[in-house]
């Protein structure tokens, strides 16, 4: 069913002036901040995929009102009807590049399996019981020779592109599956060969670009990490720059051996900006890209770079590991997660050439100074971050990967994930641990489950991008 | 219908033996049996579902065999699809992918999450 022609239905968790859109989301990055209210409710991902746990992975409601009786609790949970998903990135349907849209809404959540390459669309017509709506089965997927989804984004007028890490056989080349407004697989975005690896991708529309980023092929990286597989040069290293409207790679960036795995990779919010950056997890390395108005091309360079720490259990110095990385939606602050060292930082990026480090938070993983909140052990460092639209509350889960996970912190698989909480003094650049928020995926009914990523009901800062 | 008699065998001690169909995975009969395993692609590319073979009937192994794991998976199995998430060095001491294994003849299995985690370790530490 298509969201174009159901105007109207969606009871928004908050009570923004929609008069002047027709469609879904915000104006501006700024409308968003200040009509976007605070965050009551989260999503997150949720899963059992490769414990002894017999049951499916599901999408978790999580509460976020401090005036509610059960706020920090699961308050409803969408199970999916397989086990084995690995539930890791979603989407929504439309977003704010979607705002001038008359009668779309952002409604249905599309939640893909990373492992199953199996899709799900979920309506969250009822914010707090979002219900599952429809599935397109791997077997649809394989037909167009791509399989394991990762990012969802919208393209403005109501379809859905999401990329695809492997091909039907979980081997290379890539690449990007179009849905159409109605949640049925529309065909291959790209034409075919245009990249080998993918992972992450945004876009800018006003400036006709889109960036993607390399993981590796799914058979690599689905078992675990082998460095084998780095000195055989199956992992990736490049950053891909595309013509939006035609879907053709313009130009292809090699970040070299400092820029090894560029996961998450973000455009600052401002339609107007070519600037963003991207984390390479395994060289434990920031990057910022912009397009050098002079030649016309995009351009990378190494803007923060963490050290590798000693430790006296390890025989190898620990790489810092940022796995994550966002953009707060005033394009002020670049926030980011250390997994292997425990640590969730912000930089000022109002030079985006000399990022300055604002402020950290040393909890959970190898280092962090704090080890247990509330009396639960934090097992592993933050990771998937997501930051409250004002900008004041950062919130984030611990787990990485199923099969990553079990590698560097196995205890997670046994005790499940937890969601953390900073508040966030932007004016001022500081973070501070709330103790008095915790989220346990230990609780939950079925075992304990592990959680990634995270958002908000009505838009958040890893989602929405402006025409 | 020809089938063979697979032993699963967990960390914790329990086990539990299925008849698996020839033209079916051990995964495929684990669920028939409504036997609980982990998995995850069911197309051999993503080692959730591994196994390791312990021992199959007509070669049980031999003691050298035991102390190098080196036991045939060749003998024991014939795959529907090629085990991409095994590298070599797993496949010669024994790791199966249940989600593509179709047994040949009677054997034991090691089965449970924590037996995919053996495929890799913490590389730094």
């Amino acid at each position: 069913m298509s969201d174009a022609s159901t105007g109207g239905e969606v009871e928004s968790d908050h009570d923004h002036d929609h008069h002047r859109l027709e469609g879904p989301g915000y104006a501006t990055p700024q409308a968003a901040i200040e009509e976007g209210g605070r965050e009551k409710l989260a999503y997150v991902m949720s899963l059992y995929v490769g414990t002894d746990v017999d049951a499916p992975d599901f999408v978790a409601v999580v509460d976020l009102d401090p005036d509610s009786e059960t706020y920090c609790e699961i308050v409803d949970r969408v199970e999916l009807p397989n086990r084995g998903d690995e539930l890791h990135h979603f989407g929504w349907n439309a977003c704010s590049s979607s705002c001038h849209v008359e009668g779309l809404e952002r409604r249905h959540l599309i939640v893909p399996g990373q492992r199953s390459s199996r899709i799900h669309v979920i309506d969250a017509a009822d914010r707090r019981n979002p219900e599952l709506e429809t599935v397109i089965e791997p077997e649809e997927v394989y037909e167009y020779d791509l399989s394991a989804p990762h990012t969802v984004h919208c393209i403005p007028e109501g379809e859905i592109l999401i990329s695809m890490l492997g091909d039907a056989d979980g081997d290379l080349p890539g690449g990007f599956l179009e849905l159409n407004d109605d949640f049925e697989i529309e065909g291959r975005w790209e034409p075919p060969g245009e990249i080998e690896m993918n992972y992450d991708y945004w876009y800018q529309p006003r400036q006709n670009v889109m960036v993607s980023s390399e993981w590796a092929a799914p058979k690599t990286y689905y078992p675990g990490f082998d460095l084998d597989d780095v000195e055989a040069g199956n992992y990736g290293q490049r950053l891909h720059f595309w013509d939006w409207e035609d879907g053709t790679v313009e130009q292809t960036i090699d970040l070299g051996e400092e820029g090894l795995i560029p996961l998450e990779v973000r455009f600052l919010h401002t339609p107007e900006s070519t600037h963003g950056f991207v984390g390479a997890a395994l060289s434990s390395n920031v990057f910022h890209f912009w397009r050098d108005e002079e030649s016309g091309e995009y351009r990378a360079e190494k803007v923060i770079d963490f050290e590798s720490r000693e430790h006296d259990d390890w025989d190898m110095p620990v790489p810092a590991l940022p796995t994550d990385i966002l953009i707060s939606m005033d394009d002020r602050y670049l926030f980011g997660s250390n997994w292997l060292h425990g640590e969730v930082w912000m930089y000022d990026i109002s030079d985006p050439s000399n990022p300055r480090r604002a402020d950290s938070l040393s909890v959970g993983g190898t280092f962090g100074e704090v080890q247990e909140v509330q009396g639960r052990e934090l097992n592993a460092g933050p990771q998937m971050i997501q930051l409250s639209l004002d900008g004041e509350r950062l919130y984030w889960t611990t787990s990485l990967f199923s099969s990553w996970d079990d590698q560097f912190y196995p205890e997670e698989g046994e005790q499940g994930s937890v969601m953390l909480k900073a508040d966030v003094d932007p004016r001022n650049g500081t973070m501070t641990l709330d103790e008095d928020f915790l989220v346990d995926w230990g609780e939950c009914p079925a075992g304990p489950a592990r959680a990634h990523e995270i958002r908000w009901p009505d838009g958040d800062c890893t989602s929405d991008v402006w025409q | 219908m020809t089938s063979h008699d697979v032993t699963l065998e967990w960390p914790d001690g329990r086990t539990r033996t299925i008849a698996v169909r020839e033209e079916e995975t051990v995964l495929e009969g684990a669920e028939r049996a409504d036997v609980a395993l982990p998995f995850g692609c069911r197309t051999g590319a993503c080692g959730t579902c591994t196994g390791r073979l312990l021992g199959s009937e007509g070669s049980e192994p031999t003691a050298t065999a035991i102390e190098t794991g080196r036991l045939d998976v060749g003998d024991a199995f014939s795959y529907r699809r090629r085990p991409r998430a095994l590298k070599d060095r797993h496949r010669e001491v024994g790791y199966v992918l249940l989600c593509v294994a179709m047994p040949r003849t009677d054997c034991r299995l090691a089965v449970g999450s924590s037996v995919h985690t053996e495929l890799v370790d913490n590389p730094w530490k």
